[in-house]
């Protein structure tokens, strides 16, 4: 009698379970955006919520923006969240490894499962608009002669570590100007208070574009397709790159279905012609990388904060 | 013209009548800002026309600086900090009966300076961005200091002079906490991540003003007795004071021109204006206890920063503050980048949202007059009911700004803190200055003294720093030379 209970119990659970997994998602999925509200992190989750909605009937997505601290609260939310697939999250570089390499962070890299990357935001080096560095060789030329006061968006950011990257590889060293925002950057730029600054495409790219500012390199290996006449760092001779990316990441504990699932949604939006015109027309520059690629570079990015931290920590 | 065109049909004007509205309320309850509601906004305006979505998020942002005002004139309880200063003159007047005037004079300097300010950015934006672009770290440091300076103006009236610098240094002490800037380490947070940004200004202000105003309300005994005959009397009959215009004009200049600089611009506008105007005043001894000259300066100063902190904005592609820069968010989201293409390719959208703000000041100008007199009936709400609602709207406001439980916390904590202070006689407009200006002069300073590397020559080389200099003078000596001759005069009594 006990046994066939049980068992009875067992199939009902188990018939319980398969409509709950076929049924999901019963209710909206909480996307975390470890940013503020109309910020660029922002905008690139409703644009993915937007099509993934319209591509996946019955699913919902709710935004919720958990702003400050270089997104360290975010990321920690996402990283505690029940792991029932109800909430997933956005995750930015280098903050996202950075918080954990000084040690700040209650999370791990194993504390996600990784979705996939999505956008990009290629590191820049640029100069005020009558500045006579021209190119990456001038920027070590002058900086070997006397400190160039360079401009960086806070410790620890994209900017400071593609900075100190430049330092190590011309051998030079600036006197490093740290800012709050890529606001003081422009302003410090635009009016000539400093030297040169490390920032990011989209910040600058109309700037220069209307010739208030030169960026004179992109830091990465592949020219970009919005601004093909800059050279890369690796056509001036210099192995500098920094990108800040954008992925989706999960909690690391939800169910293999449900990850799978999601896994496939955003492969689907970030593949989709929609999704391409409405980041375009949003100034988001894509970089589709799937959920090992993306832990993959996560991986690295970490080893050499590391680095940079050990030999100088903040 | 076919721009007045596009903002004349009838769904524009509804749009910016509706942002407007919406923005005077926001402004007007504790704890709900223009950035947050612009912020929380811009998504939406995605779906929108992009005309209207500017549209509304520029009412939105007219209509909060002026609406900050009302709750402060009315229950000494700013919705913004640029409304501090208005405060310190308004609410005296709302005990002595004069709320309708006290909000009058407020809705006409801001619809003056708002509007004035809108006229600068549609004449000369290009021009004036260009100058702004002169005006480095070093400036803004001294900028602090002359907001800083604010900070004596507040104390001569009832000479407490050490007591509100001694409030205002420990609301920069408060300022230090969380991340420094220039290392990257952090000061004082004490393993909490909610402090890594450092305290925010804004579960400060509500509890030390919207909080202790209703505990002190509430630990009243007898009921406090206000004037209430010349509230039911026509209100739009009280002429506005003779003089005030020279005040009006004055707040309007000094907010539009810091409005142009980056940094949070409308408090820094309300306090100069305000202290200037107090400086130059003819009834110096009524500041402090309800001048009207007060509230016209301080609110032409925060409503001319808001078609200031347009001008780089939409030139140049740098925030003003950050309300401008989250509707900056707004015009990218539609692919228009600031910069000359605004006035150009996007011409279309870019004038009619310039023209908008004059009818969004309209708008405010128009309710805040009809409005008025029934607004100050709020001063006679008893305290029964009014307590547990704005005490409500204060917890939830603290929340709502990072939808963080801490910063409900922080701002109860303040409360309890402030009102000892205020128990004590220190000066809470002191402190809270001190807490929002401390970390803006720290990093004009070390970033200044990065830039001229390690020299402090920098904050006196520029022709703009030696102007300072001089205003930043001409804003402490006499209120020192009058503190001197005060305390010596009452010494001197003593000694007989």
């Amino acid at each position: 009698m006990l046994r066939k209970t049980l068992f009875s119990g067992l199939i009902l659970s188990i018939f319980m379970a398969l409509p709950a997994m076929a049924e999901y998602p019963s209710k909206p999925i909480t996307v975390i955006v470890p940013s503020k509200a109309g910020g660029s992190t922002d905008r690139t989750a409703r644009m993915i919520t937007e099509v993934a909605k319209m591509q996946n009937k019955g699913f919902e997505f709710v935004i919720k923006d958990i702003p400050g601290s270089g997104g360290q609260k975010g990321f920690e939310a996402i990283s505690r969240a029940k792991p029932d697939g109800y909430t997933i999250g956005l995750v930015f570089t280098p903050q996202l490894v950075a918080h954990i390499v000084s040690k700040r962070a209650k999370y791990t890299l194993d504390s996600f499962h990784v979705i996939g990357n999505v956008a990009q935001d290629p590191a820049i080096v640029v100069v005020p608009k009558d500045s006579d560095i021209k190119s990456l060789a001038d920027l070590a030329k002058k900086a070997k002669k006397s400190a160039l006061t360079v401009a960086v968006n806070g410790i620890g950011s994209d900017d400071f570590l593609a900075a100190k990257a430049f330092e190590a590889q011309a051998g030079v060293k600036f006197n490093l100007l740290p800012t709050k925002g890529s606001t003081e950057q422009k302003a410090g730029i635009l009016g000539g208070h400093v030297d040169a600054a490390f920032m990011n495409l989209s910040q600058m790219i109309a700037q220069h574009k209307a010739g208030d500012a030169h960026i004179i390199a992109l830091l990465s290996e592949e020219r970009n397709e919005n601004l093909p006449d800059i050279k890369t760092s690796k056509e001036q001779g210099y192995e500098v790159y920094m990108t800040a990316t954008r992925g989706v990441v999960a909690p690391a504990k939800v169910d293999a279905k449900i990850l799978a699932k999601l896994d496939e949604i955003l492969a689907k939006v970030v593949a989709s012609d929609e999704f391409k015109a409405k980041a375009k027309k949003g100034s988001i520059y894509l970089l589709p990388k799937t959920g090992a690629d993306y832990l993959d570079y996560l991986k690295s990015l970490q080893a050499d904060t590391q680095a940079v931290y050990d030999k100088a920590p903040w | 013209m076919e721009y007045l065109g596009i903002v004349f049909q009838p769904i524009a004007l509804f749009t910016i009548f509706l942002g407007t509205v919406a923005g005077v309320a926001i402004g007007g309850m504790p704890g709900l800002t223009a950035t947050m509601a612009v912020g929380l906004l811009v998504p939406f305006t995605y779906t929108m026309d992009p005309t209207m979505g500017l549209m509304l998020l520029g009412g939105i942002y007219c209509g909060a600086m002026y609406g900050g005002s009302i709750p402060a004139i009315l229950l000494n309880t700013p919705g913004t900090p640029a409304a501090v200063a208005t405060a310190i003159e308004g609410f005296p007047m709302s005990q002595k009966g004069k709320a309708g005037l006290a909000l009058k004079v407020s809705v006409v300097a801001s619809f003056v300076g708002g509007s004035f300010s809108v006229l600068i950015l549609l004449m000369f934006a290009p021009m004036l961005a260009q100058q702004a672009l002169h005006f480095g770290p070093a400036e803004t440091f001294l900028l602090a200091l002359m907001g800083l300076a604010g900070i004596i103006s507040i104390a001569d009236e009832n000479s407490s002079l050490i007591k509100a610098l001694i409030a205002g240094l420990l609301g920069m002490i408060i300022a230090i906490v969380g991340t420094d800037d220039m290392s990257g380490s952090l000061r004082y947070t004490m393993g909490y991540v909610e402090l890594i940004d450092g305290v925010d200004f804004m579960p400060a202000l509500i509890g030390l003003f919207s909080m202790i105003q209703m505990l002190e309300l509430a630990g009243i005994r007898k009921k406090h007795e206000i004037d209430t005959s010349t509230l039911h009397k026509k209100q739009k009959s009280d002429p506005l004071p003779k003089g005030i215009s020279k005040h009006i004009a004055l707040g309007s200049a000094t907010g539009t021109v810091i409005g142009v600089l980056p940094g949070e611009g409308a408090t820094i506008a309300a306090f100069i204006s305000y202290n200037i105007s107090k400086r130059i005043s003819k009834t110096k001894e009524l500041f402090g206890k309800g001048n009207p000259e007060g509230i016209a300066a301080a609110e032409s100063g925060n409503n001319g920063c808001v078609g200031g902190s347009l001008v780089p904005t939409l030139t140049l592609g740098i925030p003003g503050n950050s309300v401008a820069a989250a509707l900056m968010g707004a015009f990218i989201i539609h692919g228009m980048i600031p910069g000359p293409d605004l006035f150009n390719e996007y011409a279309d959208h870019t004038y009619p949202f310039i023209i908008s703000l004059f009818i969004a000041n309209l708008v405010f100008l128009g309710v805040g007059l009809t409005v008025a007199p029934y607004l100050a009936r709020i001063a006679l709400i008893p305290p029964a009911i009014l307590v547990p609602v704005v005490s409500a709207f204060a917890v939830l406001g603290s929340y709502a700004l990072n939808n963080s439980v801490f910063d409900i916390y922080l701002m109860i904590a303040f409360a309890v803190f402030g009102l000892i202070l205020k128990k004590l006689g220190f000066s809470l407009e002191a402190l809270i200055l001190g807490l929002i200006l401390g970390p803006i002069a720290e990093g004009g300073f070390t970033q200044g003294m990065i830039i001229g590397k390690g020299s402090p020559w920098i904050f006196f080389e520029s022709p703009i720093a030696k102007v300072m200099w001089v205003i930043i003078l001409l804003l402490l000596l006499p209120p020192l030379y009058s503190y001197f001759k005060h305390t010596t005069l009452v010494k001197a009594p003593d000694a007989d």
